[in-house]
């Protein structure tokens, strides 16, 4: 029997993550703040825990919590890092 | 004839495979089912984890229904398909589904097992089988001995497995049904990307979501409309779409398309009980969750939900109230049709059947409102919608209140010294006040949205609170009848 589906072929298929990385040394990892309620405490912390392990933080933050980052963060926090922490908190 | 084992057949776990190969050099066990048998599924369900024979399953389906019929049954055992025509079934005379056939070393058939006997099923595969009732069960006629129908014997069951649901059934979007709701639209005109995942809401997607949730194709302009709208950046559906509150869109419906789409706007006015309010809100809900992805528990990350997200849509009883309509408010004119989108929670009936003053009642309202989304999150700045029913606006009118002064009147009632608010979940705003400053409950009058709606006896109103801090504004949209 043929259906119409409502779903978008095109957005099916689910999104590999990338490949752990082997070590975090020497390493740049960009903390992005999403404006949530105590997200920077969050990251505070984790940046603590990441120097120790001799990586250097470089800090970001979206627009809102509520809306998806700009083309423009999504585009910038590559050029920052090589490694990304997206916070969310409440 | 002696059926062989020459066919080459497609395999779930790979690539195809000829079925002496699955078979090796025999004894080996082959199990004809198909999906839509519900013996089938029981055997498939109370097969061991391991066999002393080998055991092929041999659905009579199409790869996606074998692979749907795989997943549900979780079998123990290689799944080869024998896609229509149903060769193998044929040449191997199975006439009943669930049929187990002993494959004699060297190729020739044995003894077989027709439909679900558990103690013979088990004397064939050398094996018990878990002792749950029932020992015994008839099955159903293989695919190639009947004509089928069109969806198979259980189109419903189908629509459950392909996830094209909300947990309710659903009307199968076949290819006519989703044409006649279109009624001549241009089915690939696209009403933007749905959030989260950026599915294109094209007009057969649509249309196949209003299938779906059982609308009428009179239906079909106000789900247009209501996507539409709800796909405004200004609406910010993918911060509702994926928020973990519990708030979902509602659908508010004004002027003439009302009636054309036979909306109760009266008793009961927010359901159950009337085809269009029940199917164009859940239509708009479908269309979020199958085509923007938001599917509660995956990327609808809600973490209770509410009732209403099923699909909430509403009319405003015009001719009851007082008061001009939301769409004439919201600068339309009052012959038009409009669908107004809105972000809120569950709604709170408030009773009050014993104020007799428009300001003793405005007092009720602001207090049940007061306790929506946290009774200490002072101000909110996403919008409340209160459902006025006519004897509350009625009451409101004999005072010579119009909307707005109902709506400045329940902004004033609802304020409290700061000192008060200082509990739990409180605002930054509250937090940095003194304790004697006032803060009312919303940051601006204009955050309150009136419709009057309901029977025209009993005093209920109801107060639906907003998704606060989203960012979302509502959006109204002109229906459009024509093609």
């Amino acid at each position: 029997m043929e259906y119409v589906s409502p779903l978008d072929p095109r957005v099916a298929q689910p999104v590999r993550p990338a490949p752990r990385p082997a070590g975090l040394a020497g390493r740049t990892v960009v903390l992005l703040d999403i404006r949530k309620a105590r997200g920077d405490e969050f990251l505070d912390r984790l940046a603590e825990l990441l120097h120790e392990r001799g990586a250097a933080t470089v800090r970001m933050a979206k627009e809102t919590f509520s809306k998806p980052a700009s083309g423009e963060v999504v585009a910038a926090v590559p050029l920052h890092g090589d490694l990304a922490v997206e916070a969310l908190a409440d | 004839m002696v059926p062989g084992l020459t066919a080459s057949l497609p395999a779930l776990d790979g690539p195809a495979l000829r079925l002496a190969d699955a078979v090796g050099e025999g004894p080996a066990v082959l199990l004809f089912v198909h999906a839509d048998c519900p013996t089938s599924l029981l055997a498939l369900r109370r097969l061991p984890a391991e066999t002393p024979l080998p055991l092929v399953v041999i659905a009579q389906d199409t790869l996606p229904e074998a692979a749907r019929l795989a997943r549900r049954a979780r079998p123990h055992a290689r799944v080869l398909v024998d896609v229509p025509p149903y060769a193998v079934s044929r040449e191997w005379d199975v006439t009943t589904v669930p049929t187990a056939v002993l494959v004699r070393a060297g190729g020739g058939p044995g003894r077989r097992v027709v439909g679900w006997d558990r103690e013979a099923l088990a004397g064939l595969l050398g094996v018990p089988l878990p002792d749950e009732p029932p020992a015994q069960k008839p099955g159903c006629g293989s695919r190639w001995t009947y004509q089928e129908q069109p969806g198979g014997l259980d189109e419903l069951e189908d629509m459950f497995e392909r996830g094209w649901s909300d947990g309710l059934p659903v009307v199968p979007p076949t290819r006519e049904r989703v044409e006649a709701m279109l009624g001549g639209r241009d089915p690939a005109r696209s009403l933007g990307r749905v959030p989260p995942v950026g599915g294109e809401a094209t007009l057969e997607r649509v249309a196949a979501c209003a299938v779906l949730a059982g609308c009428r194709p009179e239906h079909f302009p106000l789900v247009e409309a209501a996507v539409e709208a709800a796909l405004d950046p200004a609406f910010n559906i993918h911060g509702i779409n994926v928020t973990t509150q519990p708030a979902g869109p509602i659908v508010i419906v004004n002027g003439p398309a009302r009636e054309r789409a036979g909306l109760n706007s009266g008793m009961g006015a927010l359901g159950p009980g009337t085809r269009g309010n029940a199917t164009v809100g859940r239509a708009l809900r479908l269309c979020l969750s199958l085509t923007g992805g938001a599917v509660p528990g995956g990327l609808d990350r809600s973490t209770l939900g509410h009732p209403g997200k099923v699909g909430l849509c509403i009319a405003e009883n015009e001719e009851a109230s007082p008061w001009p309509p939301l769409h004439v408010e919201r600068g339309f004119a009052a012959g038009a049709s409009t669908v107004t989108v809105l972000a809120c929670d569950a709604p709170l009936s408030v009773s009050d059947h014993r104020s007799r003053s428009a300001e003793e009642l405005a007092l009720v309202l602001a207090r049940a409102a007061e306790a929506t989304w946290s009774p200490f999150w002072w101000p909110m700045d996403d919008d409340t919608l209160f459902v006025v029913c006519p004897e509350h606006a009625a009451l409101f009118a004999a005072a010579g209140w119009d909307k707005q002064r109902l709506r400045r009147e329940i902004f004033e009632a609802a304020v409290r010294p700061a000192g008060e608010l200082r509990r739990g979940e409180t605002t930054p705003i509250v937090r940095e006040s003194r304790d004697d400053e006032s803060i009312h409950k919303w940051t601006d009058r204009e955050r309150i949205l009136i419709v009057c709606a309901g029977g025209e006896a009993g005093r209920y109103s109801a107060v639906f609170g907003p998704c606060d801090g989203m960012g979302t504004r509502p959006v109204t949209r002109e229906v459009r009848w024509s093609t």
